[in-house]
């Protein structure tokens, strides 16, 4: 069932999105690599522990990190081959423990028991098993958000794809919309809640058409607008319900999943498959070929952009995400996570490189914020040290989403100045 | 490969930039001044040329005295002193002396803006400020106003002291609706105002560039509706409407993004406060008052943004709690 009207919240701006770079493009399976880098940190929460050791021989879906605590995640081994090496590795991103494993190339699979697919209890069960987290970029452990008190209603998928230029969410919906539908309703299912409603931005007509077919499902056109795939921004148009801040989206009876996610429920239930792969969209004007790619977990970044055709000769920015909420990377030496959902390099003409200039009180970030802060109040207060000023104009409820910077006329750092509040004002707190 | 280039989100940027937004604002003004010229002849030119030139000296001369580099200097230039000189210039009579301008353009940016600490940071309208400095210093030049005349300058028909605006109060009204509109016959004023469709078509532009939006409007309605409740006719809305400097102000001086409000609901109080007080004092003085009565509310805009805080999304009072929750 697709609604008839458009949704959509409060505040938020045009961004063009460049989705055409990718758009088009089926999903293509990358050639495992060689060795691959599986960091044990690629979720919120404590990384995992190493289960294998140096020499031992592991098959692809076969446990590699276990959960350590309850805010954690499994994680599996994308290939078969030896373990080379458990070693720490710093990366542009982030420093973790890794674990390398040379692929043999045999592709010997090894995935988890079946289990009784009708059983709320065992799909949760599942859910927690396959390591599977928020896969839209947050990383959140996805058996954590589903494991709330409070009573779940809706089920919310998140197919809006805000994130200019990203386009495998939109590709799987379109490639893959059965398992991402029936990953629905296995989430719907282990939360004992009826309604499964999916959001997805306007600007994915057939996508919206795919999913709007099947029963059981409410597809929900949304305005295309950024920052429309924020979790509060996506239930507020879906819903009309608006979550507090600091409150969790279960208080108000909603659970969102990204496509993604929704479909690696799907796989690990019916066939198994533990969290090892998903699909990524590399873009933008500085790669040769864009692409969406299905990628192993713990592939480098360097040999995905090969993989593309490589670099173009104007490539000047690479970042791992999208363009508005993406880190940037500061040399191509990384390795895919769970969470990586593109790999985008910008070139010389779609960078913006134009010097912050002062603030002339045009209040256009205060009309653009999605959360209704005052972003050029918490950056005036940041930047002279004043921080608990700056947060009775909302520092910590901003989500650092980037429309404030991106409107800004005078192209301040907007969420610089919040990310360097939220970091004092935790150290004045603790 | 080029060195990769590291900074923070979003890595995508608008378009928009203060520059950009500074040009479009000089363009929106060019059929004002252009109209200027034609009432009242070349020697407005000069002035309104002036007023700009002494302004972006100003800019410059203080910066290089503050030790800064002139290619810097050339780098950061966003117009903004242009845009004030222009301004300033259109707020004068067509027959003041030239040395007014350069003043007036010397006052606003070095005494208003660099001294607050520049662009963004100076509290009340530069050009504003300027213009009632100059009222005061020089109040017989300042309001002795030329009569507009296709061609060229009529000295000789000024009529001290008195604006079109004088008369319309006073519900005398010796001025056609259409000459208000139009800028001609006797409908003298600053060289800039006089001419109110061309200000509408800067507006239009304004509006199509998304630099200014409807909130122009409620000052000059409210001005509007204000002045027919003071005088109890209706007859009264178009000609306190299209008289005097209120479009000029309302369109260009009212709306300068860094002496109003940072709030949509900030920005309301301000142009309805402003509609208000616009109305009240020139029924109260007769004479025309927008400069003052934005002068005025510039003052008040720290206040409006201290006290007006949007509430953040989803924010429910908290005792409202258990009904909504
Ligand atoms: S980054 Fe923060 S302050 Fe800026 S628009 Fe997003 S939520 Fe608002
Ligand atoms: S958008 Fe930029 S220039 Fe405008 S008020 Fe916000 S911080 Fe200041």
């Amino acid at each position: 069932m697709i609604s008839e009207k458009r949704a959509t919240f409060p505040g938020g701006v045009h961004v063009p999105d460049n989705k055409y770079l990718a758009e088009k493009k089926p999903i293509e399976i990358m050639p495992a690599p060689e060795k691959v880098y599986v960091s044990l940190s690629q979720h919120i929460g404590k990384p995992s522990e190493a289960t294998v050791s140096v020499g031992d021989r592991v098959k692809k879906g076969q446990l590699i990190g276990k959960e350590a605590g309850f805010i954690s995640a499994n994680v599996y081994s994308g290939v078969s081959g030896t373990v080379t090496e458990i070693k720490t590795i710093s990366t542009p991103l982030n420093t973790a423990t890794y674990v390398v494993i040379q692929n043999d190339g045999l592709e010997e699979e090894e995935f988890l028991p079946p289990i009784d697919k009708e059983d709320s209890q065992a799909i949760m069960q599942r859910v927690r098993d396959a390591g599977l987290v928020g896969l839209g970029g947050a990383g959140f452990p996805t058996y954590v958000k589903m494991a709330t008190d409070e009573k779940i209603d809706v089920v919310l998928i998140n197919g809006a794809e805000c994130e200019p230029y990203l386009t495998c969410d939109h590709r799987m919906m379109l490639e893959h919309g059965d398992g991402v539908v029936k990953g629905a309703k296995y989430i719907a299912k282990a939360l004992n809640c009826q309604t499964v409603i999916i959001g997805i931005e306007e600007n994915k007509p057939d996508a919206i058409e795919k999913l709007g077919a099947y029963d059981g499902v409410k597809v929900v056109p949304l305005k295309k607008k950024y920052p429309q795939g924020s979790e509060k921004q996506l239930i507020y148009a879906c819903t009309k319900r608006a979550v507090q801040p600091g409150k969790l989206p279960a208080s108000k009876g909603v659970c969102v999943f990204n496509v993604q996610t929704a479909f690696q429920v799907y796989e690990a239930v019916e066939f198994n498959r533990p969290l090892y792969q998903r699909v990524m969209t590399v873009t933008g004007k500085g790669i040769k070929e864009p692409k969406n790619l299905l990628v192993r977990n713990g592939t480098p970044y360097a040999e995905i952009i090969a993989y593309c055709g490589g670099l173009t000769d104007n490539a000047a920015k690479v970042i791992a995400g999208g363009p508005m909420m993406g880190k940037i990377l500061t040399s191509v030496d990384g390795y895919t996570r769970k969470t990586d959902s593109g790999l985008l390099v910008e070139d010389v003409t779609e960078v913006c490189i134009t010097e912050p200039s002062p603030c002339i009180n045009c209040g256009r970030c205060a009309k653009a914020c999605p959360m209704h802060l005052m972003p050029m109040y918490i950056d005036l207060y940041t930047q002279t040290g004043n921080f608990e000023r700056a947060d009775s104009y909302g520092a910590t409820n901003c989500f650092e989403c980037g429309t404030c910077a991106y409107v800004c006329p005078a192209k301040r750092d907007l969420v610089g100045s919040v990310q360097l509040c939220k970091r004092k004002l935790r150290e004045l707190r603790s | 490969m080029q060195k990769l280039i590291i900074s923070n989100t979003p890595h995508i940027k608008s378009k928009s930039s203060t520059k950009r937004i500074m040009i479009d604002v000089l363009i929106a003004l060019v059929p004002a001044t252009v109209m200027g010229v034609v009432y009242f002849g070349l020697y407005a030119l000069l002035l309104v040329a002036l007023s700009i030139l002494s302004c972006i000296a100003s800019e410059v001369i203080y910066l290089l005295i503050r030790g800064e580099k002139f290619k810097d200097i050339l780098n950061k230039f966003d117009f903004t002193s242009a845009v004030t000189g222009l301004l300033l210039g259109l707020n004068l009579p067509a027959n003041c002396p030239w040395y007014i301008p350069l003043l007036g353009g010397v006052f606003a940016v070095i005494v208003v803006k660099m001294l607050f600490g520049g662009t963004g940071k100076n509290f009340v309208n530069p050009a504003i400020a300027a213009r009632v400095f100059l009222l005061i210093s020089f109040a017989e030049a300042m309001t002795t106003w030329a009569v507009p005349s296709v061609g060229a300058i009529k000295t000789s028909t000024v009529a001290t002291g008195a604006t079109a605006l004088g008369s319309v109060i006073k519900g005398e009204r010796v001025i056609s609706n259409l000459d208000l509109f139009l800028g001609t016959g006797v409908s003298s004023g600053a060289l800039g105002e006089t001419c109110k469709i061309a200000l509408i078509v800067g507006y239009v532009y304004l509006l199509i560039r998304k630099v200014v939006d409807y909130k122009p409007l409620i000052y000059i309605g409210v001005t509007g509706l204000m002045t027919v409740v003071l005088q109890g006719s209706f007859s009264a809305f178009l000609p306190s409407v299209l008289s005097g400097g209120l479009m000029l102000g309302a369109i260009f001086m009212a709306t300068d993004y860094v002496t109003t409000p940072n709030t949509t609901v900030g920005n309301i109080v301000y142009f309805v406060a402003l509609g208000l007080l616009t109305a009240l004092l020139r029924h109260l003085k007769g004479t025309e008052v927008v400069s003052y009565c934005i002068l005025l509310m510039n003052f008040f805009v720290p206040l409006i943004d201290r006290f007006i805080v949007p509430k953040p999304f989803g924010y429910q009072k908290p005792k409202k709690e258990a009904k909504n929750g």
